[in-house]
């Protein structure tokens, strides 16, 4: 059920691929795997991958904001990536607002923006590999 | 006068008043044979045919012994058999006393036209049913145009909405003339798209082309510059003259998901930064710098 869900750690930053059409299952597993693997690693992005996703519904859209929010609390900062152009007007149809939650193009932007944020922050001061 | 010659007097008016509605109803059908725009034919109460006239034949192809006697649904079209359309008109008709319709209606060889039908029903001075009246005019020509007119008008909305990159990363929407709903909606799906092939961070929006803005044509703009940033792009509103600034102010428009600017050449530059790439100007003796 929850296969369609990749959760992968690059680096610090934590990769989370969507499926094409996610169920409600599969949407609900969506936060509760990505909060669990910010506690689990040391990570200073998120990177929510909707490249394959097709279908937007209210049910996952809230869901998509309402992660971001909680990664953001938890001290990381999610970027978007790959929203489809059909799924965007969905998205604005259903009103969704993504706050200070950022959006890129492609995964590949991601992980450049990504790398620019730990470098700027101060908090990584200390470690001796960067 | 004679009882006689007053049978007589009165035979010869009762004469006369018949010859005068046999030519009047001789008139009349003249009147329905002679027009060729409208197919005047009439049913009997069940909606069977009565009566053809030319017109009707050139239209729909029957002559009159084939078709009299047939019920009014053969010239329907399958669906509309199949859902009871035809008997829910005669009904209305009958209830009402007129039904008016505009639809798809088949000729002898299978072939559709766009018709106008209005179906009368026919009383006489009691109230009881006669039958029905059915005047079918062919619209086919007038939807052709209509659908043209359509077509061409999508044909100039795409002709005034021109998406062009203009630098490596950078698409370029000058926009021209009012901006509603379906050319909204076309624009955003067009510069979505080509925003996503192209891989471009930045739309340049440009609305020095939009003579005046209202609420609804603000809305759009939102909606649009929303759905480029779920992307992952952002737009760059450029040509925001005095004027649009005064009416976005005064109409409480946000347009906060957008960066702004009055000039193309100000908003080329808001872009340039956000792909990061630096613009100077190259001094010939290096003189110039500094000064």
């Amino acid at each position: 059920m929850n296969e369609g869900i990749a959760v992968l750690k690059v680096r610090d930053v934590l990769l989370v691929t969507m499926p094409a059409d996610p169920d409600d299952a599969t949407v609900s597993a969506l936060q509760s795997r990505t909060l669990d693997a910010m506690e689990q690693h040391d990570v200073k992005a998120l990177i929510l991958d909707l490249s394959k996703v097709e279908i937007l519904d209210s049910y996952f859209a809230r869901t998509v904001a309402e992660t971001a929010r909680m990664v953001t609390l938890m001290g990381g900062e999610t970027l978007i990536a790959g929203m489809r152009p059909s799924v965007a007007i969905t998205a604005t149809e259903l009103n969704v607002t993504l706050g200070a939650t950022r959006t890129v193009l492609t995964v590949d932007r991601a992980l450049d923006l990504a790398g620019n944020l730990s470098r700027n922050k101060s908090v990584r001061k200390g470690r001796p590999w960067l | 006068m004679s009882k006689d010659s007053t049978a007589v007097a009165e035979a010869q008016t009762e004469k006369a008043g018949k010859l005068r509605a046999e030519a009047d109803l001789d008139m009349l059908k003249i009147l329905v044979d002679s027009v060729r725009e409208y197919a005047i034919i009439m049913l009997d109460p069940k909606g069977q045919l009565v009566s053809w006239s030319p017109a009707a034949e050139r239209l729909k192809g029957y002559t009159a012994e084939e078709i009299i006697g047939k019920h009014i649904s053969v010239f329907c079209t399958a669906e509309d058999k199949a859902s009871g359309k035809t008997e829910r008109e005669l009904e209305t008709a009958t209830r009402e006393g007129r039904f008016e319709d505009e639809g798809w209606r088949v000729r002898k060889d299978g072939t559709k036209f766009w018709a106008n039908v209005v179906v009368t029903a026919l009383r006489d001075v009691n109230g009881t049913l006669r039958g029905f009246g059915n005047v079918t005019r062919d619209l086919s020509q007038r939807r052709e145009s209509e659908e043209r007119i359509k077509r061409q008008a999508k044909e100039i909305l795409e002709m005034a909405t021109v998406i062009v990159q203009v630098w490596d990363g950078i698409i370029l929407v000058p926009l021209i003339g009012m901006l509603d709903s379906d050319r909204t909606q076309q624009l955003m799906e067009r510069l979505l798209q080509r925003l996503t092939e192209t891989n471009s961070p930045v739309a340049l929006i440009d609305i020095t082309g939009v003579p005046t803005i209202d609420t609804q044509t603000a809305q759009h703009l939102i909606e649009t510059i929303k759905a480029v940033r779920y992307i992952g792009s952002e737009v760059v509103l450029t040509g925001v003259r005095p004027a649009i600034a005064q009416t976005l102010v005064h109409l409480g428009i946000d347009l906060s998901g957008a960066t702004t600017r009055s000039s193309l050449t100000a908003g080329l530059r808001v872009a340039f930064e956000i792909i990061n790439i630096h613009v100077a100007r190259e001094s010939a003796h290096g003189a110039a710098v500094g000064k």
